[in-house]
């Protein structure tokens, strides 16, 4: 028994360091009939990588307007011409949320405000939020701080600003906080804390409802808002119906509707799902383009060395050793070639270049996905068995007799 | 003491199918025992059937009637891989057009058999080819390319490849063919001195009668037929 795994494990090593002499020895037609395997794998692997990336910036995009599964609530009263206020649906909703065990939870209501700064004025948006408005439409600022339950206590409001509204007031790469005056006739100041980036939210001004409630609230009151919850996505059917129900029953003569709005809100299917599979299916042609060229130089090169094959068999070769022999030239080759792809893929994807524009405005920076140079490996080594295959049977079916011919 | 007995062929016979279906008979009725320590000559024209009885007795064909065993076991009854393994083991080649595997140094070319051993022989194989190539007087060649040896160097290249793994039989067939009259004496003094001291038994096949001289058992192959000779071939 020992003497045989001896043997197996000799035969294997020996099939590897046979291989690794052959492909040392046919260096130059190695490298070229690599090339395109090489560039295959290369290119699979970095559509894959950038396929993920994109994915990612692209999810990011959609979760600005709701991370799944985002519950959106509205509540009107069922009588005509009579408002919905939110002053009443608002602490309503809050308890609703706290009876479910609801942990993210916020209003929003947006309108039109005068903003200006050093003599600029802008107009801009503000809306109307919760501390946990950041988390359901995953917010991250580019600078400072979002804005938290304390800020409402502060003797000028704090608001988060975007980049771009903060680069019209001339106060773009200032320090914060800075302070900006909101309104037209008698201004406030508001201390911007935060900011967000330029490719999320523009000219919007965050500020928390509470703090817009005692600083606008008498002169330009809240009509209408919106309310979210942020749910588990596995879960958010069944919430969606008892938050109906509990919000109806602390808003007695209001009509209340909740419904999912984050993009998977019609289901679960990914929408790169088609980018996904034009990519594969390019990089799977340009693989199947290579794997060929392979297969036809590793077919010539095998029958020019029948007289080779024929002088190992009398070495005592059996048939099993020269096919896993053959085999594994063609594998360890396109291992190397894989290996060369792979990090010409990193190379190509980490590249501060490109990564400037396949990331940027992405919050959580994705690395080199590992599954796709995982990926890029595990194809090489199939691709090698592959065209290894064919060229193994010839060489395993050499007669030895007429190979070596005395 | 009698020598243990190696091969023993008993009114063997090789016939091959034709195009035309007819047989063509290359071997018949071949009679031939080889022990430990033999040296056996086998002298013959062109198409006689000399590189057919090497086949055979290299194990790598094998007869169409009579009986060729290996140390009293019918090859008959061999199976490939058991096959493979007494020609990696116990048989060692000598070709006339040395057949040294091409891109390779002298000393990779002998690692060459070793790479089908294990144990020992396959772990220690650089040991053992240097060790082989210098009882032939390469010591000095030994990262030399096959293209940059002379015929005569190449062909001890080819000697120390059959003789790593100390086989018990070394078939050389032609081992002088492709080299000149006293290079081929030179190659033939160190195949014989090799053989001698390991104790394998020697069968070379050629058409020198100078050559089959050097051995001590003589046959003349004729007709497919083996002849014992008396004395030296002439």
């Amino acid at each position: 028994m020992s003497q045989r795994l001896d043997r197996a494990a000799t035969g294997f090593v020996a099939a590897v360091v046979e291989a690794w002499q052959e492909l040392r020895i046919h260096k130059l037609r190695v490298l070229l009939s690599l090339v395109g395997v090489m560039i295959a794998v290369a290119s699979l692997t970095a559509a894959m990588a950038a396929a993920a990336i994109a994915k990612q910036v692209v999810t990011e995009q959609y979760e600005h307007d709701g991370r799944p599964a985002l519950l959106g609530v509205w509540a009107h009263p069922m009588g005509e011409g009579v408002p919905p206020l939110p002053e009443v649906v608002r602490p309503a909703f809050f308890t609703a949320a706290e009876k479910l065990d609801i942990r993210y939870a916020s209003m929003t209501s947006s309108m039109g405000i005068v903003t200006s700064h050093a003599g600029l004025e802008r107009q801009a948006e503000i809306r109307i939020v919760d501390p946990a408005y950041a988390t359901l439409h995953r917010v991250v600022p580019s600078r400072g701080r979002w804005l938290e339950e304390a800020d409402a206590q502060n003797m000028s409001p704090a608001v988060v600003v975007g980049e771009r509204l903060l680069r019209k007031l001339g106060l773009a790469g200032a320090d914060l906080p800075v302070t900006i005056e909101l309104g037209g006739t008698i201004p406030v100041t508001a201390t911007v804390v935060g900011a967000t980036p330029k490719g999320f939210s523009g000219s919007t001004v965050f500020m928390l409802a509470d703090a817009y409630q005692h600083w606008f609230g008498a002169d330009q009151p809240l009509m209408d808002a919106q309310y979210e919850l942020w749910v588990p996505p596995k879960r958010a059917r069944q919430l969606s119906a008892e938050a109906r129900r509990v919000i109806a029953a602390e808003l007695p003569g209001y009509q209340v509707d909740v419904s999912r709005m984050d993009y998977l809100a019609y289901g679960d299917e990914d929408p790169l799902r088609e980018v996904a599979i034009v990519v594969s299916v390019i990089g799977g042609v340009i693989l199947l383009l290579g794997a060929l060229s392979l297969l036809n130089v590793a077919l010539v090169t095998i029958q020019q060395r029948v007289r080779e094959v024929g002088i190992r068999r009398s070495f005592g070769a059996t048939t099993g050793r020269v096919f896993f022999s053959v085999l594994m030239e063609s594998v360890v080759a396109t291992v190397v070639a894989g290996a060369v792809g792979v990090m010409l893929a990193v190379a190509l994807i980490s590249n501060p270049w490109v990564a400037k524009r396949l990331i940027d405005h992405v919050d959580d920076v994705p690395a080199f996905p590992f599954e796709a140079a995982l990926l890029g490996l595990a194809v090489s080594v199939g691709v090698g068995a592959l065209t290894g295959v064919i060229p193994a049977l010839v060489a395993a079916r050499v007669k030895i007799v007429d190979a070596i011919r005395f | 003491m009698t020598s243990a007995e190696l091969v023993r062929l008993e009114s063997v016979t090789r016939t091959v199918v034709l195009p035309d279906e007819s047989d063509l008979h290359i071997l018949t009725g071949v009679d031939l025992t080889v022990r430990e320590g033999d040296h056996i000559g086998i002298v013959g024209r062109s198409g006689t059937g000399k590189s057919t009885l090497l086949n055979l007795l290299g194990l790598l064909d094998k007869p169409t009637s009579g009986t060729l065993t290996w140390q009293g076991r019918d090859t008959a009854r061999l199976k490939a891989r058991e096959a493979a393994r007494i020609r990696g083991r116990d048989l060692g080649f000598v070709f006339q057009q040395f057949n040294l595997l091409p891109g390779r140094t002298a000393l990779e070319n002998v690692m060459a058999p070793l790479m089908y051993a294990s144990g020992r022989e396959f772990w220690q194989r650089r040991r053992l080819a240097w060790e082989t190539l210098e009882r032939v007087g390469l010591a000095d060649r030994v990262d030399s390319m096959p293209q940059t040896l002379s015929g005569g160097e190449q062909q001890r290249v080819a000697i120390a490849r059959a003789l790593v793994r100390s086989p018990r039989v070394v078939l050389a067939d032609e081992p002088t063919g492709a080299l000149d009259v006293e290079t081929g004496q030179q190659v033939m003094s160190l195949l014989d001195a090799a053989t001698l001291e390991s104790g394998a038994a020697l069968i070379t096949i050629t058409h020198d009668t100078n050559v089959a001289a050097m051995a001590r058992e003589h046959f003349r192959l004729e007709g497919g037929r083996l002849h014992a000779l008396a004395g030296v071939p002439a």
